[in-house]
């Protein structure tokens, strides 16, 4: 039996809005073009695999390679990337497809509509991306000089990590996106601008997301000369910590701000 | 011992000294109004702050000053009151990517009920606005009449106490309009509450006598629609049709006394046609509008805003 007088319970709900969402979300443009972009490190494996693998000095192995792709490009770069586009329209894309009256005239608080939405997009990522980094690694790891068997914890390691990625990243740019009506520049700049303090030396890098980030990939290319004194590693444990933090203190604001505001939807 | 009085029931729909404004431009001035169960025709020419008004009503805005109950409770900010509150908004927009019946279960689940109630509920509304058939193509695919009739379909699915809905006959062929009055009409001797917002007299004359006047943000009148009817006596009613063969149209109304005048689109498809009494106008239309195959029908706001007009002046 309903109970009319209260609004639905948040997983209910939270849980139906993430059934009205995934669907659009995973089969949409945006991930047809972020797919193709997460996916770029699988054929720079095959291209090494059948190419490069012979011709480069025996040091390096696939599983240098492997460690570039994941420091580098995937939670540097593209899961970043991915994060800004999709959390960024989580609500964004309700107000300019003005679908979000269905969803603002329903008896559920706007914290289960938020929190559906992020649901459906960390699904969306995590199916764009995780295939990518399993086949990746496999292409990469079976390659010459590489042991499988001792390699495959480092592989659930970076799973975690890349799930961390679009977890914080995700969780800050869903807020940047409830709280501004342009985001993508802020959240651009966000990236390739500010966390480049992380390659400062001191306590700066303690201010990006990236420097956490980067401190849980335990395989990362070494860094060498003044990137390995600039490089910092943060402890792994206070990194977790951090981390957590951050994503449900972005995800606390960004609940508490949708709450709160009015979206005059245009006719 | 003496009991405390119990409180008086309070209206579904209550406005108390509401404003609203945007920025600068007051789109609602100090409205007090309560609509009680049955049908009210919100009237007014584009602009004139319907939609605030309904938006008000559907906790989708706060109002600037003033207050405005749902239910006995504060329409904004109190979520539980849309377990009795249906919404079909204005604007053409929907999730294309879903089916009609994906899209009403989804909705439902929203609502609280459980899967087998999801499934029920979402095939009667179906079955109501006469969808079944089209329920697993995907709404990118509907036809305009067939998107409105879905959006009714989600704003009675879980059978609300209070309806709001904006211009519900919008761009449904002669038929459907039948079923959708009907339907608004049913349920208003049902006992709920039904806002229905239009910028067409004639539109809501065919639903209620009871209408709210709104204009430039004011209620300029509440009350009987036949009253303002009897001040328009003279004043023609404009009407646009889009068929497949307008002139079928053409040809059974022009000896129509009432008709003053038709005017063709130049694409062949649309017909104006301009009638000094709508009651006899629609009456007349019914047979020929299906044979000619009317596909949308809609009276232009300026007809509306210039009824506005001669009411203000006089």
């Amino acid at each position: 039996m309903r109970d009319t007088s209260r609004a639905v319970p948040f997983l209910p709900s939270a849980r139906a809005v993430f059934g009205l969402s995934l669907e659009g979300m995973l089969w949409s443009r945006r991930s047809l073009v972020l797919g193709g972009l997460l996916a770029i490190p699988v054929l720079i494996a095959i291209v090494y695999r059948l190419v490069l693998a012979a011709r480069l000095p025996a040091e390096i192995t696939g599983l240098h390679l492997y460690g570039y792709l994941v420091a580098l490009f995937w939670v540097r770069n593209a899961l970043p990337l991915a994060a800004l586009f999709y959390a960024t329209a989580l609500i964004a894309d309700e107000v300019e497809g003005r679908t979000l009256t269905y969803l603002l005239t329903r008896p559920v608080r706007r914290s289960a509509i938020l929190a559906g939405k992020f649901a459906a997009y960390v699904v969306t990522t995590l199916c764009l991306s995780l295939p990518a980094a399993v086949v990746t690694f496999f292409v990469l790891a079976t390659s010459r000089g590489v042991g499988l068997a001792g390699s495959v914890p480092d592989l659930f390691r970076d799973l975690g990590v890349l799930v961390l990625t679009l977890l914080v990243y995700g969780a800050l740019f869903a807020l940047m996106g409830v709280l501004m009506k342009r985001p993508l520049i802020p959240g651009l700049l966000f990236l390739f601008v500010w966390e480049l303090i992380a390659n400062l030396p001191g306590y700066m890098p303690r201010f990006t997301i990236t420097a956490w980030l980067r401190s849980l990939v335990t395989h990362r290319p070494a860094g060498r000369g003044v990137s390995e004194m600039f490089g910092q590693v943060l402890p792994a444990g206070l990194s977790l910590v951090v981390l957590a933090v951050l994503t449900v203190a972005f995800l606390w604001l960004a609940i508490r701000i949708f709450s709160r505001r009015e979206y005059v939807l245009d006719q | 011992m003496s009991q405390a009085p119990a409180a008086a029931p309070s209206m579904p729909i209550e406005f108390v000294r509401a404003s609203r404004w945007y920025g600068p431009v007051i789109a609602l001035n100090d409205v007090s109004t309560v609509l009680a169960p049955g049908v009210t025709g919100l009237l007014g020419p584009n602009g004139a702050g319907k939609s605030t008004f309904l938006k008000l009503c559907a906790g989708q805005l706060a109002p600037s000053q003033g207050e405005v109950r749902l239910l006995g409770r504060p329409a904004w900010g109190s979520p539980e009151v849309f377990h009795r509150v249906g919404l079909c908004p204005e604007p053409d927009a929907f999730w294309e990517s879903l089916t009609g019946l994906q899209f009403l279960i989804g909705l439902l689940r929203l609502t609280g009920y459980d899967d087998a109630e999801c499934g029920r509920r979402a095939m009667q509304a179906l079955e109501t606005v006469a969808l079944v058939e089209a329920k697993d193509r995907k709404i990118g695919g509907y036809s305009k009449g067939m998107r409105q009739r879905i959006k009714i379909a989600q704003a009675i699915a879980h059978e609300p106490d209070v309806l709001l809905l904006d211009e519900p006959v919008s761009g449904l062929d002669p038929v459907n309009r039948r079923r959708v009055i009907d339907l608004i009409k049913r349920l208003g001797r049902e006992g709920k509450t039904v806002v229905v917002s239009s910028h067409i007299l004639y539109e809501v004359e065919a639903l209620t006598r009871r209408v709210l006047l709104i204009h430039n943000g004011r209620v300029l009148a509440e009350g009987d629609v036949r009253e303002i009817r009897d001040l328009l006596d003279e004043h023609p009613h404009t009407v646009a049709l889009r068929a497949r063969t307008p002139r079928l149209v053409a040809r059974a109304l022009v000896d129509q006394p009432h008709v003053l005048s038709m005017t063709f689109g130049a694409d062949g498809e649309w017909l104006t046609v301009q009638t000094a009494k709508p009651d006899e106008f629609y009456g007349a239309l019914h047979d020929p509008a299906i044979a000619a195959g009317v596909t949308e029908m809609y009276s232009p706001d300026e007809d509306l805003e210039s009824v506005f007009r001669y009411l203000v002046a006089r």
